[in-house]
């Protein structure tokens, strides 16, 4: 399975990569490997992650801390199975077209990462070890109380008994833990090692690009908690005559939303702290910004520009259903994937959207007034919605969002201006017009 | 509100970022100024306005023509005169990053010098940081023997003081002539300080502390990039098609499809005799690199990119490589513009390259869209061969050959040539090789994006690096000619950092 070549420079095979987690317990692996694959899934390439902790509880759902006694025999082929299981769960799933498989344990020693390269390089899978190590017994105790005492391993025990139980099972593995490269042995792996939450980096061998490109994304988290707000411009002129795109000025009630977008605002940051704003460099965006207090910086990106509806831009729905029936149709059939003529689709504006992404990883305190493809691509990257869901995601309009993100998913806080405003929400396989959202719609 | 998207400020800075001093660290022979002038080529393309101060010239220029620096220059226990000489250096220097800073709205400095002691670094970072300055240190530290010497082959042998010796004995010798001028290095361990340490040139990386802002953050990216391989890129225009309207994305027309045929034969043809050309002055006979295709979503770059595709190339669509949205304005005469968005004309003939046309795309945010194609551009392994639109064409030939923004609008890519971008030490060179045979009415091709002629600044502007353009076709070409062979096109940024190549820091 290594990339075939022949000599006239054609090459067949694509990238494969496996990212091996490594580092002790309570030391946000899984908080790494569920960002990672949520990122990538985002952006249209095939994730998984493999979790040897559920393996090994099919086995022993509730182990104490001896059974991770390294002296422990018993134990210790239980946990080896276990590795041994979802690694070849994880070949499997790359042979039916998977791309980054990701393999969360601690692998904490060099024999068991030898063992893990040689299983996997020997399938011509590229493999990319994680660390994650940190020394601050603060941090480590403060992880362990927010997300290990609610680990199933514990049900129904008492959290400070469950505590210290973990603290115990983390010292097992501090008994034969080796980071890695330590000993200057390992200088033959590829390697990314966050040291204390990213004050310290070491990347080592990185080969392609899709590699270098999940290691820039995870030096980019940082774990401090934060908020990101959502915002559609005010309802704009052509919002009122059921028309997409274009590039036309607020409507009254547009207008008013404008206005009352700082208080709202005011309301849901609770304090003066100033919000940096990203608008699109669309004329309705900016206006509903515009009153926005004068401390706050403002900035317009192109890339937060509405979906391009190319040949079909200013048009109602009606009127693409009538020039181009045939396109109307498979919009809804694939809407995710359906690009206009001359326009874009979904996958398009996310792939556009992308680095948008990486600097709100990176950014504290950013509120987005964008465009209702727009947001719902941002939207879904947060909420982690599938390809046939988030191009359908009601996004109403006069509506502030707060997305709070935590260790397992992402708090969502929305504040309606309380002015009306047309929806220009359709169904799928529904009429030509702009409806009302069903309400199990999500937002 | 900032006006244009990769946050400038009206003062022309980066919005969220202050300014920066690079601080290169490392000694000769470790491709410090390879570094300097790729990141300085990367920065300048986005947008920021970057500059390299190389100490080295401080230091040339201070002891004249001919003349050399005292023996016991860079030793720790220096004598006085000696320690006063290195001072009065830096300090020119330094105070030229300064002004530059402060009076020219500069916002990246990069400062080339070999800064061996950690005391030394510590006491510039603070220095910078008086001056409102944050520093970034960028180590490039070499232990791998291969590397050094190939290094000290490439670079230094052409001092007149290796003349005539044995390559080899000429790069032991160069390094051993370091290692007794510059007796103490210490390497970057310095925790309070910002920095990077890139290890045999990008094996491996240490970052510490360096989260501290966006520009950083780029900068750093880019670096675990930058690729040391030797490999081509060519670039094509996509063929012809039945219809030009933007929205309309049309299919390539008849002269469209005999083109792309006419380009692949040419292109195939090409490599083979390169790779015989190489095998005749001695190289082995290796298989040629696999070579990698990337279209637009286009569907005429898709299209032109077929014949290629059914011979088994692999063939990536980009739809960040779509051609330059040309807005509202795009059926318009240059009249029906003038009278309709007078003020728009304005703007644009004073910045053609940062002002957008109503609903349009401007230079400059194509090259931000285009920013991660560039980016996995410089990872590539493979050859890559473009078929884009011109627009798009432009945009990434600007970043490969050092192209000033100025430039950019006006650089032209007749139909009938591929262009071929080879890497050399410092600045990348390339060839334009002739496709015979096309009708030659569809050679010019592309009608302007939007029909405003730039205001020819040409005269009053000093000659720009890089080039004017790769063919000047505006002429109407004599009788068409069959075939032409490949020729070079002259990239003059890479005079900007020739006297670099024999500098013996």
């Amino acid at each position: 399975m290594a990339p075939r070549r022949n000599g006239v420079g054609v090459q067949a095979e694509d990238t494969r990569i496996c990212v091996v987690m490594v580092g002790l317990p309570a030391r946000g692996k899984s908080y790494i490997a569920q960002k990672a694959q949520r990122y990538l899934k985002w952006l249209s390439i095939p994730a998984a992650t493999f979790n040897v902790g559920n393996y090994r509880r099919n086995n022993a759902p509730h182990p104490s801390a001896d059974f991770f006694d390294t002296n422990n025999a018993e134990g210790e082929r239980k946990r080896r199975a276990a590795a041994e299981a979802a690694v070849k769960d994880m070949m499997k799933w790359f042979k039916s077209g998977g791309v980054v498989g990701i393999l969360d344990a601690t692998n904490s020693t060099k024999e068991r990462r030898e063992w893990v390269l040689d299983r996997i390089k020997g399938e011509g899978v590229e493999v990319i070890f994680v660390e994650s190590k940190c020394d601050d017994e603060e941090l480590i105790m403060a992880n362990i109380r927010d997300v290990k005492t609610t680990s199933p391993d514990y049900v129904g025990q008492d959290p400070e008994q469950a505590a210290l139980d973990f603290r115990n099972r983390i010292r097992n593995y501090e008994k034969v833990y080796k980071s890695i490269n330590a000993d200057g042995d390992e200088d033959h792996l590829t390697y990314l090692k966050i040291m204390n939450v990213g004050k310290q980096v070491i990347i080592n061998r990185i080969q392609d690009y899709l590699q270098s490109r999940i290691v820039y994304y995870l030096m980019n988290l940082h774990i401090r908690t934060r908020s990101v707000w959502l915002s559609r411009h005010g309802e704009s002129m052509l919002n009122l005559e059921g028309r997409i795109g274009g590039d036309a000025d607020l409507s009254h009630r547009g207008e008013e939303y404008a206005s009352k977008l700082p208080e709202l605002v005011l309301e849901s940051v609770g304090s003066d702290r100033p919000l940096t704003v990203w608008t699109s460099t669309l004329k309705r965006t900016i206006a509903t910004a515009r009153h926005l207090p004068k401390h706050y910086n403002q900035l317009q990106w192109k890339a937060l520009d509405e979906l391009d509806a190319g040949v079909c831009d200013g048009m109602t729905y009606q009127e693409i259903a009538d020039l181009y029936p045939e396109d109307f149709q498979a919009r809804d059939a694939d809407k995710y994937n359906y690009r206009y003529r001359g326009g874009e689709s979904y996958r398009d504006v996310v792939i556009r959207l992308e680095p948008i992404i990486m600097e709100l990883e990176r950014s504290e305190d950013i509120l987005i007034i964008s465009h209702q493809a727009v947001i719902r691509c941002i939207y879904a990257y947060f909420m982690q919605k599938t390809q046939e869901e988030s191009p359908w995601v009601p996004v109403p309009l006069h509506t502030l969002m707060k997305l709070t993100p935590r260790a397992y998913g992402t708090e969502v806080q929305t504040y309606k201006a309380n002015i009306k405003a047309v929806s220009t929400w359709r169904g799928k396989g529904s009429t030509a017009k702009h409806e009302d959202p069903k309400p199990e719609g999500g937002v | 509100m900032a006006p244009a998207q990769l946050y400038s400020t009206m003062s022309g800075r980066l919005f969220h970022s202050g300014r920066i001093a690079i601080v290169m660290v490392g000694l000769p022979a470790r491709g410090k100024t390879h570094i300097c002038v790729s990141m300085a080529r990367y920065l300048s393309w986005l947008g920021v306005k970057t500059r390299i101060f190389h100490l080295g010239d401080y230091r040339r220029a201070t002891v004249g023509q001919g003349g050399h620096v005292p023996q016991d220059y860079f030793y720790p226990n220096a004598s006085p005169s000696s320690v006063m000489l290195r001072q009065k250096i830096l300090k020119k220097c330094r105070e030229d990053i300064y002004a530059w800073l402060n009076h020219e709205n500069g916002q990246v400095a990069i400062y080339d010098a070999v800064n061996p002691t950690a005391t030394g670094r510590r006491a510039l970072a603070k220095e910078f940081a008086k001056h409102d300055v944050q520093t970034l240190f960028i180590e490039s530290f070499v232990d791998d023997q291969e590397i050094l010497k190939e290094n000290a082959r490439n670079v230094k042998i052409s001092s007149p003081d290796f003349h005539g010796m044995d390559p080899d004995e000429a790069a032991q010798r160069y390094l051993k002539r370091i290692e007794t001028k510059i007796p103490v290095f210490e390497t970057m361990q310095e925790e309070e300080l910002n920095y990077v340490r890139m290890i045999n040139a990008g094996q491996a990386f240490f970052y510490n502390n360096v989260s501290f802002n966006y520009l950083s953050h780029r900068i750093v990216f880019y670096l675990t990039n930058l690729h040391v391989k030797f490999r081509t890129t060519f670039f094509v225009r996509a063929g012809t098609a039945t219809e030009e309207d933007y929205k309309a994305d049309a299919p390539l027309c008849e002269e469209g499809w005999a083109y792309a045929h006419t380009m692949t034969e040419t292109l195939l043809r090409h490599r083979e005799q390169e790779r015989q050309a190489a095998i005749e002055q001695g190289g082995s006979d290796v298989p040629l690199r696999p070579l990698t295709i990337w279209t637009s979503t286009r569907m005429r770059t898709i299209q032109t990119a077929e014949p290629l595709r059914e011979m088994g190339y692999k063939v990536r669509h980009r739809s960040q490589m779509s051609q330059i949205n040309p807005g509202v304005c795009e059926k318009l005469s240059e009249r029906a513009i003038r009278s309709l968005y007078p003020e728009e004309v304005e703007k644009h003939e004073l910045d053609p390259y940062h002002h957008r046309y109503p609903r349009a795309e401007s230079y400059h945010d194509l090259a931000v869209r285009l920013e991660p194609i560039i980016l996995e551009l410089e990872r590539e392994q493979n050859d890559l061969l473009i078929i884009a639109h011109e627009s798009v064409l432009r945009v990434l030939y600007s970043y490969l050959m050092h192209c000033s923004t100025m430039e950019i609008p006006k650089l032209k890519f007749p139909r009938d040539e591929i262009i071929e971008i080879i890497p050399a030490a410092y600045q990348n060179e390339a060839k334009r090789i002739h496709i015979p045979g096309l009708d030659p009415k569809m050679i010019p091709g592309s009608p302007e994006d939007i029909r405003i002629r730039v205001p020819d600044h040409s005269a009053q502007l000093p000659p720009i690096p890089g080039m004017s353009s790769p063919m000047e076709m505006e002429a109407a070409s004599p009788e068409p000619v069959l075939t032409r062979p490949p020729e070079k096109i002259v990239n003059t940024a890479k005079e900007m950092v020739s006297d670099k190549v024999t500098d013996e820091d």
